[in-house]
C-alpha cells in the first residue's frame, strides 16, 4: 500500500500521505460495524477506568463482602443483581474489565514488542539468523497457550501477571512471523536496495524504512488479537490460574457463577456476556481497520 | 492466521459451553442411567426366583456419587470408595451414630472384652457366616484380614500400629496382644482399613482384579459391573448373614458425576434417589419440593485454619489471638454457609467424644483483635499474611474472599490464594519460613476418636505429615499420649485429659477453629431408613433401606 513512497517522506507526512489518512477516516465512519465496535471498546474502557465513580459499590467491585444482599435478582438497586457473596455484579464487571481488559492489551503489546524485532531481524538478514529465529518461533507455536499457562503458574504461582506473561509467550511467534514475511518481500525492492547501496546502516533500514511498512497489518492482527488474549486471560482464570479471589475477574465469575447458573443466571451470565461483546468489538474493529487500510477494499467500498 | 482465529472463537464457545453446559449435560447420564439396569435386569426376570410377584419389577438404589473410586482393594482403600466397600465388606464393630445409647454395636464380632490395661482385646464372632466367595468367615480370615492391611502397610494400615500379634483361639475367637495401650473396638469400627475379607479370594488375586469389579467380604451386596469413572453397579448377596426381607434393593447403582450441577439436575429429574455435594445456594429450592429430602446432620469433618506458629508475626500467640477475633464466625455460618456448620469448640468434632461445649471460643470482635496487636506491638497491623485454600473448594474460597475485608480493617493485608491440594500440602511442607502463614484444611477420623484430630495436626513431629501449623508443645504431646493410652479402658478419663489438651490448644490459637461442617444429603421422597452416620461419611448402607 504506502511502499511505493519515498523514504524521506516517512516522519512528517506529505499532503498525499494526509489525503490518504482522510479517506481512511471516512471510509471508517462509513462503516457502521466498525463505529459500534469501537464506542463499545471505549465505552468498556471508560468503564474500567472510572469504575470507582460509577458504581455506588466500588468496595464490593474490588470484594468487599456484602453477605446479607446475596443472590439479589437483578432490579433498580442492583442493575445485574448480586453474587454469591452479595456484591452488585455490574460492579465486579466494571472492575472485572480492568483486569481482563490490562491483559488484552498488556499481551499483545509485549508479544508486539517481541515479535516485531525479532521478525524484522529475521527477515532481513535471512539465512541462519532467520533459520535459529522462525525454529525457535515454531518451538513456541507448539505450546497450547493453556497447557503453558498451567505449567507457567505451577512453576511461578497463579497470579494475574504470570498469567500475562503465559499468554503473551504463546502469543509474540505470531507477529515475528507476520512481520518477517512482509520483510522478506520488502528487503527485495529498489528503496531498499538503494538505502544499502549510499551506505545506510542496516540498524537505520530496518527502523526507518522496514518497520514503518510494516505496521499496518501488525495493526490489523493486534487489534484482533486483544480479543482473543482477553478470551484466553479469561479461560485462564476460570480453571483458577488467573486472577485470585477475591479480585474481580469476568472468567473467575464465569467459573464460580456457572455452579448456580440454572437458578441465578445473572451471576455468570453477566460476566459471560461482556467477555463476549469485548472480544467481538475487537475483532469487528480488527476486521474494519484491514478494510479500511487497504485502498483496495476501501475504494470498492 | 486463519486457524488461529478459530481457535479463538473455539475458547469462546467453550467457554460459554461451559457456562451453559448446566442445561446440556444432564441430557447424557439420564437415559444411560435409566437403560443399564432395565437391562441387567432382563435375565433375572428369566429366571425365576423365591419372589416372583416383585421380580416383575427390580429394586434399584441409585446413588449419584460426586467422587469416583480410586482404589476398591479392601486393605488399602483410604478415600471415597466407601460408598462401595461398605455395602460389601464389613467390620468387626460399629460406631453407631451420634445419641445413640451405645458407642459400639457389634458387626462381625458378637461381643469382646478387654484386659484391664487394655492390651489384650479377645473378640467372639459371629457363627455361620461366609465370604461372598463360599469362604466361611471364622478367626483365621480376621487374623488373615487384619495382618494383610497391616504387612501392606497402605491407606489407613497404620490404626492397627498398636498390634503386636494376633492369635487364633478358636473357630470363633481371636485374641489381639498390643504393644502399648488402644481402643482396639474403635479401631475395629474404622471406616478405613478395618474390613475383613476372604482369605482365600485375597490371595488368589491382586488389586487390579478388585478394581475390575469384584468383591469378596461378608457384606450384603456384591459387585455386579463396573465401568470406571462413570458407573458401578451392585447386586445383593442372596446369602447373606443379615437376611432380607421385602421391600429392600435388589441392586445399586451409582452414577458418578463430578459436576454439582449435574448432580441437582439428576436428583431434581429423578434420575438417583440419592446424592450430595449439590451446590450449597441451590438446596433451599430443593428442600421445598414434596418429592425430595435434604438431610443436614453434623458431621466428624471441620475447617480449620491452620496457622504458622514459626514464622513472625504468627510465631506470636498475641497475634494469633487476634486472628482468632477477626473472624466474623457467626454471620459467615449464617450467610454464607445458610447454616450449613456450626462455630467449631476446639478441633474436636461436636457429637463425637472427647468434645466438650464448654472449651472457650473466640467470637468476632475486632476492637479485641486490635487490643491484642496493639500489645503484640502491630498496633496497626502493617503485614501480609497468604491464606492458600483448594482450588474449586467454594467454602474455603469464601472464607478467605470475607475474610480478607476484616483483617483489612486491621491494616492486615490477606492474599487469597487458590492452589490444587497437592502443591498446598507441599508448600505447607516445605518448612516454616516459606510456608503459607494459614492453610484452610479439612481433618475427619479415620476411627472415631479425638486423638485421630489432636494427633495428626498438632503433636510434634520430626518429618512434618499433617501438623501443618509447626505446633509444638511437649506438655501437650504428653497429654494426648496418655489420653490415648487410658481411651481402650477408661474412656471417661481419656475423654476428659483430650478436652484439656483441647484447652492448651484454644488459649495458644494453634489454629482458627472455623467450623463443623453439616453433611447434607439428598434423597428423594419414597426412600425410607436412611440415616446419617458421621463415622461413615457419606455411605449409605443400602440394606437398611426401603422403598415406600
Amino acid at each position: 500500500m504506502t511502499i511505493a513512497v519515498r523514504p524521506d517522506e516517512i516522519g512528517e507526512p506529505s499532503p498525499a500521505r494526509l489525503k490518504e489518512y482522510h479517506l481512511m477516516l471516512r471510509a471508517f465512519r462509513r462503516d457502521p460495524l466498525a463505529v459500534v465496535s469501537l464506542v463499545m471498546i471505549i465505552v468498556f474502557i471508560l468503564g474500567a477506568i472510572f469504575a470507582p465513580v460509577l458504581t455506588p459499590y466500588p468496595e464490593q467491585g474490588r470484594g468487599e463482602p456484602n453477605i446479607l444482599e446475596k443472590f439479589q435478582p437483578p432490579s433498580r438497586v442492583h442493575l445485574l443483581g448480586t453474587d454469591y457473596l452479595g456484591r452488585d455484579v455490574l460492579a465486579r464487571i466494571l472492575f472485572g474489565a480492568r483486569s481482563s481488559l490490562s491483559i488484552g492489551f498488556l499481551v499483545v503489546f509485549i508479544a508486539v514488542a517481541i515479535g516485531i524485532p525479532l521478525g524484522a531481524i529475521a527477515g532481513y538478514y535471512g539465512g541462519l539468523i532467520d533459520d535459529i529465529i522462525m525454529r525457535t518461533t515454531d518451538m513456541f507455536l507448539a505450546f497450547p497457550p493453556l497447557l503453558l499457562a498451567i505449567a507457567i503458574a505451577a512453576a511461578l504461582g497463579a497470579n494475574f501477571t504470570n498469567a500475562m506473561i503465559a499468554i503473551a509467550f504463546t502469543w509474540w511467534p505470531w507477529y515475528a512471523r507476520l512481520v518477517r514475511a512482509q520483510t522478506l518481500s520488502l528487503r527485495k525492492l529498489y528503496f531498499i536496495e538503494a538505502a544499502r547501496s549510499i551506505g545506510v546502516s542496516d540498524f537505520t533500514i530496518i527502523i526507518r524504512h522496514i518497520l514503518p511498512n510494516v505496521l499496518t497489518p501488525v495493526l490489523v492482527q493486534a487489534t484482533m488479537d486483544i480479543g482473543g488474549a482477553i478470551l484466553t486471560g479469561a479461560a485462564i482464570s476460570f480453571i483458577g490460574l488467573g486472577v485470585q479471589p477475591p479480585a474481580p475477574d469476568w472468567g473467575k465469575m464465569i467459573s464460580t457463577g456457572r455452579i448456580y447458573f440454572i437458578e441465578r443466571p445473572w451471576f455468570a451470565g453477566s460476566a459471560g456476556a461482556a467477555i463476549f461483546l469485548v472480544t467481538l468489538a475487537f475483532n469487528l474493529l480488527g476486521d474494519a481497520i484491514r478494510d479500511v487500510v487497504d485502498p483496495r477494499t476501501r475504494r470498492a467500498a | 492466521m486463519k486457524h488461529k482465529l478459530f481457535g479463538l472463537v473455539g475458547l469462546l464457545v467453550l467457554l460459554m459451553l461451559v457456562a451453559s453446559c448446566a442445561t446440556a449435560a444432564p441430557a447424557a447420564p439420564a437415559p444411560t442411567a435409566e437403560k443399564e439396569p432395565a437391562a441387567t435386569s432382563q435375565p433375572a426376570e428369566v429366571q425365576p426366583t423365591e419372589e416372583p410377584a416383585s421380580a416383575a419389577k427390580e429394586n434399584v438404589f441409585i446413588y449419584g456419587h460426586p467422587t469416583t473410586f480410586p482404589d476398591l482393594d479392601p486393605a488399602i482403600s483410604f478415600s471415597n470408595d466407601s460408598a462401595v466397600i461398605s455395602n460389601c465388606y464389613e467390620t468387626l464393630t460399629f460406631y453407631n451414630p451420634p445419641n445413640s445409647a451405645e458407642i459400639l454395636s457389634p458387626v462381625l464380632a458378637t461381643s469382646w472384652e478387654a484386659n484391664d490395661d487394655a492390651t489384650e482385646w479377645t473378640f467372639h464372632l459371629r457363627e455361620g457366616v461366609k465370604f461372598q466367595d463360599g469362604t466361611p468367615f471364622n478367626a483365621q480370615a480376621v487374623k488373615y484380614s487384619i495382618e494383610k492391611t497391616m504387612e501392606l502397610g497402605m491407606g489407613a494400615a497404620y490404626i492397627w500400629d498398636p498390634v503386636e500379634t494376633i492369635e487364633v483361639v478358636d473357630d470363633n475367637t481371636v485374641k489381639f496382644t498390643l504393644s502399648y495401650a488402644a481402643p482396639l473396638d474403635l479401631i475395629a469400627s474404622s471406616g478405613y482399613g478395618a474390613w475383613i475379607y476372604s482369605p482365600t479370594a485375597y490371595e488368589a488375586h491382586d488389586t487390579e482384579w478388585l478394581n475390575e469389579g469384584h468383591c469378596v467380604g461378608t457384606g450384603p451386596y456384591s459387585i455386579e459391573s463396573r465401568a470406571r469413572g462413570s458407573r458401578l453397579v451392585m447386586t445383593r448377596n442372596d446369602d447373606y448373614w443379615g437376611g432380607w426381607h421385602e421391600g429392600q434393593f435388589d441392586k445399586i447403582v451409582f452414577e458418578i458425576s463430578e459436576d454439582p450441577v449435574v448432580l441437582q439436575q439428576m436428583i431434581e429429574g429423578g434420575t438417583v434417589d440419592f446424592t450430595y455435594n449439590i451446590p450449597p445456594d441451590n438446596l433451599a429450592s430443593l428442600s421445598t419440593r414434596d418429592d425430595l429430602v435434604v438431610y443436614s446432620n453434623p458431621s466428624f469433618q471441620n475447617l480449620l485454619g491452620l496457622l504458622n506458629t514459626q514464622k513472625a508475626p504468627l510465631d506470636n500467640k498475641l497475634v494469633r489471638q487476634a486472628l482468632s477475633y477477626s473472624f466474623p464466625y457467626a454471620q459467615f455460618i449464617e450467610g454464607v454457609m445458610n447454616g450449613r456448620a456450626i462455630q467449631a469448640h476446639g478441633p474436636v468434632p461436636a457429637g463425637m467424644w472427647g468434645h466438650s461445649d464448654d472449651l472457650f471460643q473466640y467470637h468476632y470482635d475486632l476492637d479485641k483483635a486490635k487490643e491484642l496487636l496493639t500489645e503484640a506491638g502491630y498496633p496497626d497491623g502493617g503485614f501480609d499474611l497468604l491464606y492458600t485454600f483448594a482450588t474449586g473448594d467454594m467454602d474455603e474460597q469464601q472464607v478467605g474472599e470475607v475474610w480478607k475485608a476484616d483483617l483489612a480493617k486491621l491494616g492486615i493485608d490477606l492474599e487469597v490464594r487458590g492452589m490444587t491440594w497437592e502443591s498446598q500440602w507441599n508448600l505447607a511442607k516445605s518448612g516454616p519460613e516459606n510456608a503459607q502463614d494459614i492453610f484452610a484444611f479439612y481433618w475427619w477420623p479415620d476411627y472415631v476418636s479425638p486423638y485421630s484430630f489432636l494427633y495428626n495436626m498438632f503433636h510434634s513431629e520430626d518429618e512434618i505429615m499433617f501438623n501443618l501449623g509447626y505446633y509444638r508443645n511437649p506438655e501437650y504431646d504428653n497429654l494426648i499420649d496418655e489420653a490415648n493410652a487410658l481411651s481402650g479402658t477408661d474412656r471417661a478419663k481419656a475423654s476428659e485429659m483430650f478436652i484439656q489438651a483441647q484447652k492448651t490448644l484454644v488459649d495458644d490459637a494453634a489454629a482458627i477453629f472455623f467450623y463443623d461442617v453439616a453433611n447434607t444429603h439428598i434423597a428423594r421422597a419414597d426412600i425410607q431408613g436412611y440415616a446419617d452416620n458421621p463415622a461413615y461419611p457419606h455411605v449409605v448402607f443400602v440394606h437398611q433401606l426401603t422403598r415406600k
